[in-house]
């Protein structure tokens, strides 16, 4: 049997390889000419090569030629990729008579962000071709260029294309100047929409009420919806929309009927809750969809503007994990009397009571109403009575949460013990009896959780008794009470668990003694490197993450007998302790055999290069590894000294694009100096 | 995600790349993220880098590995998803092999068959054709990169989604309930024969070919281009002359692979071998 390889797929291989190995005056033609390959990996390829070999003119060529469309796409990508190190030459095309060019000019310096452009582009809004001014007018608004705002403003008054693309750049940018020239095209107006749209962008407060009568005014469902998306987005910056909304309530309260507001905010809720059920069922994940940004709109409105009817409406999704603005919203806007609380508490559909108990916000005097619903007849509602006492904090409430440790479904065992957490500790002693392992591992371990979170050193004995009880679940939530609380036996119990028969005790004692800190911590670790076990590699990384310097020279004498993944995190621990001379313990394994090491000798040396190291920097900007060039454009730009600029304008343009984007950060952060100029 | 994330994240996407041949550049990166997070906290690692020195370096990286690829590839199937290509192997292909399958069985290949539920439901459709009264007899092949899938589907119990396109009706025929879940029943069970295999290892051969029909749905999108291409030219030497090859509907050969002719039928896009002699 003979087999055959697919020519086409062959040949497509060999045209990436000749590619990416060419090298001299034959590189830049087989770029170019790759531009028009038919596969789409060999174009991406040659636009990675020709961003970090092509010079940007020579790609400007390409863009100018007209006839060759596969070319220029080529060279817009490239230069666009380029980033700074394109930014001077593109400025220069701006001054061409081919307006054409200009326009990809203009598109390209909009994409790259550089603010340094805007200079060169501001006359541009003036330009005789409609395109070119257009162009303009777009690429300053992603520039966000505060200088053209008085320009894109008189343009508000030219022709509808320029307007409509002023008033987008007049939102990108964001100048609240733009507020009141902006509601004048609303509603009434052909970019009234749009108009919407920016007054979301800035988001000054003094829009607010505008938009809010606007709301009120205008029925057409497009403009409406964009409206209510914009007053969402106003409220929430608002610092104080309290008085905006009490105008809006009054005037809320006279627009009944089918298309008055609170029909349309009602409306809205319902579906996009039928919405978040729906992708709940079938896709399995949370959240209202595409219509979420409108429902959190539609619930700051109500909130803001008292429409109480439609509070349970609000209520049934709080307490949903993919809902949790709700609580947000409804602690910053809602004012409830509280007569109107226990209306609520008392409702009949659980899912607002549950809402209600979830973002209501109570008080001493709400705290009958809350223990009545410890007795409801809905888990939830019970769950989420639990939480709401926690949040009151009122010792009064311990006995009653005991109860629901001791017998309730896990769901209230939960949130019953977190609650516990937040009362007084004197509150607690009823947790004595949940402490006994008679009581069953479930009551066992929640009780624990609740001594956790109190930090209740009261009931220490109990913990360190339980920190060697048979279950492993029931010593895991022992140990993590331990690590909760102060003092010398816990201390012990979590140095001892160290030792635990189950390996995941072990890991996670170790992250809690992370963790939790403590000045014989370290000493307890280091003691530990003298046992080649499974957990040595993890006690090496916890070493590196409280900074042990005490660990160094046991880490050093380790390095040479210890098997990769050891000397891994040891590499990684210094870089993290960082002793004194630690770039001297990196540099050498920089060329280590082993890529791994070399991978975390240069994390480590760009997190703590100083002045000296820019040479070494430099030399691993020239590595043939992604991975050691992405470090170098790190470690440059951390130190931020100008004598970086030529190194980092070659990575900018490195052809893989994670360490193109490290460089163009690293440059962004750049103090000016010598090679400023594109070298 | 920060410039940092992103390198952590393009760390271990080249990995899973090199290892396994599926790639998960791009706008697929946060479903890699989404897969391996259930390893970061069994494992109690941090980070996204430390998970990465791990199946790097770590002494017990391969049996990670296994344990990845199972996060990876654990795409949901079901019962009778995309049916007509079950009738397109019952229906057409039997008609086309004609008198050949007096002589020897049909030999299909399910490649990526997750926990069993394509190769079973080709089987239910295959003994519901009575294929046994004219004399024809077949033989399925099943392979997966995941051996507890592999050991889930010769278990044969199913419960929730895989049985969402199930009738009462088809439940009652092809399944015994079992505390509370459904078990496939022996005659379905016993014609399916499953094996671990990796598509994206270099060289080598898939399975006992040759086959008559090798189904492939939904798992070359996971590829790379290398990758696929490597799993296609697998698919068309496995293939016997004239073979045909059934990808999911968004998967396509055309301008991708020079051994295979695409053809319509029942309104999908198959895919046939070429003969040997036109394609010499």
């Amino acid at each position: 049997m003979s087999f055959r390889m697919s020519a086409s797929s062959a040949a497509a291989a060999d045209r990436l390889a000749r590619l990416t190995t060419a090298t001299g005056p034959e590189r830049e033609a087989l770029i170019l000419a790759a531009f028009e390959d038919e596969t789409a990996s060999v174009r991406e390829q040659a636009i990675r090569l020709a961003t970090r070999y092509v010079e940007p003119q020579t790609l400007g060529g390409l863009v100018a030629d007209g006839v060759n469309a596969a070319r220029r796409n080529g060279a817009l990508a490239a230069l666009e990729r380029q980033g700074p190190y394109a930014v001077p030459y593109l400025v220069d095309l701006l001054r061409s008579p081919d307006a054409e060019l200009v326009m990809f000019a203009l598109q390209i310096l909009a994409r790259i962000g550089d603010p340094k452009a805007t200079a060169g582009i501001l006359p541009l809004l003036g330009h005789t071709d409609p395109n070119v001014a257009q162009s303009a007018v777009e690429a300053l608004g992603r520039l966000r260029s505060a200088d053209a705002v008085p320009a894109l403003l008189e343009l508000l008054r030219g022709n509808l294309w320029l307007q409509l693309a002023a008033v987008t750049a007049l939102g990108e940018v964001g100048d609240a100047a733009a507020v009141e020239p902006l509601l004048g095209l609303v509603p009434d107006s052909f970019v009234a929409e749009q108009a919407v749209r920016s007054l979301q962008r800035i988001a000054a407060p003094e829009s607010l009420e505008p938009l809010l009568e606007l709301l009120i005014r205008v029925h057409e469902r497009p403009l409406r919806d964009a409206v209510l998306e914009a007053v969402g987005v106003v409220l929430d910056l608002h610092p104080d929309p309290g008085a905006a909304g009490e105008r809006f309530a009054r005037d809320a309260e006279q627009d009944r009927g089918p298309q008055g507001i609170a029909a349309f905010l009602g409306e809205l809720l319902r579906t996009v809750e039928a919405e978040a059920e729906c992708r709940r069922e079938v896709l399995g994940i949370g959240g209202g969809g595409e219509r979420e940004a409108l429902a959190q709109a539609a619930v700051a409105v109500i909130l803001t503007g008292r429409l109480r009817s439609l509070y349970p409406l609000v209520l049934r999704r709080a307490g949903d994990p993919d809902a949790e603005w709700i609580e947000t919203q409804w602690r910053r806007h809602a004012r409830l009397g509280r007569d109107e609380a226990a209306g609520l508490l008392g409702h009949r559909d659980p899912q607002v009571r549950r809402g209600i108990l979830t973002a209501g916000a109570f008080d001493g005097d709400d705290l009958p109403g809350l223990l009545a619903r410890l007795g409801d007849g809905n888990t939830a509602v019970r769950a989420a009575a639990c939480r709401a006492l926690g949040r009151l904090g009122d010792g009064r409430a311990a006995a009653a949460l005991v109860g629901r440790i001791q017998e309730g479904a896990p769901e209230e065992r939960a949130a019953a013990a977190a609650a516990l957490g937040r009362l007084p500790i004197e509150s607690l002693e009823g947790l004595c009896a949940c402490l006994d392992p008679r009581a069953g591992e479930e009551t066992v371990v929640a009780a624990l959780e609740a001594v956790r979170v109190a930090a209740a050193s009261a009931f220490e004995a109990d913990v360190l008794a339980l920190a060697r009880a048979p279950s492993p679940g029931t010593r895991l939530a022992a140990l993590r009470a331990a690590a909760a609380l102060p003092g010398t036996r816990t201390e012990l119990a979590l140095f001892r668990a160290l030792g635990d028969r189950d390996e995941r005790v072990q890991m996670e004692v170790l992250e809690l003694l992370v963790e939790r800190g403590g000045d014989r911590t370290g000493a307890t670790l280091i003691a530990l490197l003298s046992a080649a076990d499974s957990l040595r590699f993890r006690v090496i990384r916890a070493l590196g993450r409280i900074r042990a310097a005490e660990a160094v020279p046991k880490l050093e004498a380790l390095y040479a007998d210890a098997p990769l993944h050891e000397r891994v995190e040891i590499i990684r621990a210094l870089a993290a302790i960082a002793p004194p001379g630690v770039t001297d313990l990196l540099r050498p394994r920089l060329r280590a055999p082993e890529p791994d090491i070399r991978h975390v000798a240069a994390f480590g040396l760009a997190q703590v290069a100083g002045p000296e190291d820019i040479p070494t920097l430099v030399a691993m900007a020239a590595d043939d590894d992604w991975a050691m060039r992405n470090e170098a454009a790190r470690g440059l730009g951390r130190l931020g000294l100008p004598e970086s600029r030529p190194t980092l304008l070659t990575l900018v343009r490195d052809v893989e694009p994670v360490v193109a984007r490290t460089a163009r950060g690293a440059l962004d952060g750049l103090a000016d100096g010598p090679g400023t100029a594109a070298a | 995600m920060t410039p940092a994330d992103e390198v952590e994240c393009k760390l271990l996407s080249d990995l899973v790349q090199e290892r396994f041949g599926l790639s998960f550049a791009g706008v697929r990166r946060d479903i890699l993220l989404a897969r391996v997070r259930p390893r970061l906290a069994a494992l109690r690692l941090p980070a996204l880098l430390d998970y990465y020195h791990f199946l790097r370096c770590h002494p017990d990286r391969d049996a990670e590995f296994d344990r990845l690829a199972c996060q990876l590839t654990n795409n949901e199937t079901y019962f009778f998803r995309e049916p007509h290509h079950f009738e397109i192997i019952a229906k057409h292909v039997v008609a086309a092999l004609g008198d050949t399958l007096r002589t020897r069985p049909l030999r299909v290949l399910s490649a990526g068959c997750s926990s069993g539920e394509e190769p079973y439901s080709l089987a239910i459709a295959l003994h519901d054709t009575a294929l046994e009264l004219r004399g024809i007899s077949w033989e399925i092949d099943a392979c997966d990169l995941n051996r507890d899938r592999i050991a889930r589907a010769r278990e044969g119990v199913y419960e929730g989604g895989a049985l969402r396109a199930c009738t009462e009706e088809a439940l009652r025929r092809y399944f015994e309930q079992q505390n509370g879940r459904y078990r496939l029943r022996d005659r379905y069970r016993k014609s399916v024969r499953f094996f671990e295999a990796n598509l994206a290892a270099p060289g080598g051969m898939i399975g006992f070919p040759p086959y008559d029909v090798i189904l492939c749905r939904n798992l070359l999108i996971y590829f790379d281009d290398a990758g696929f291409d490597r799993t296609v030219r697998l698919f068309a030497r496995a293939l016997g002359p004239g073979g045909w090859l059934l990808l999911g509907h968004s998967e396509s050969l055309i301008d991708r692979s020079d051994d295979f002719v695409p053809t319509w039928l029942e309104g999908a896009m198959i895919y046939r071998k070429r003969l040997a002699e036109a394609a010499a």
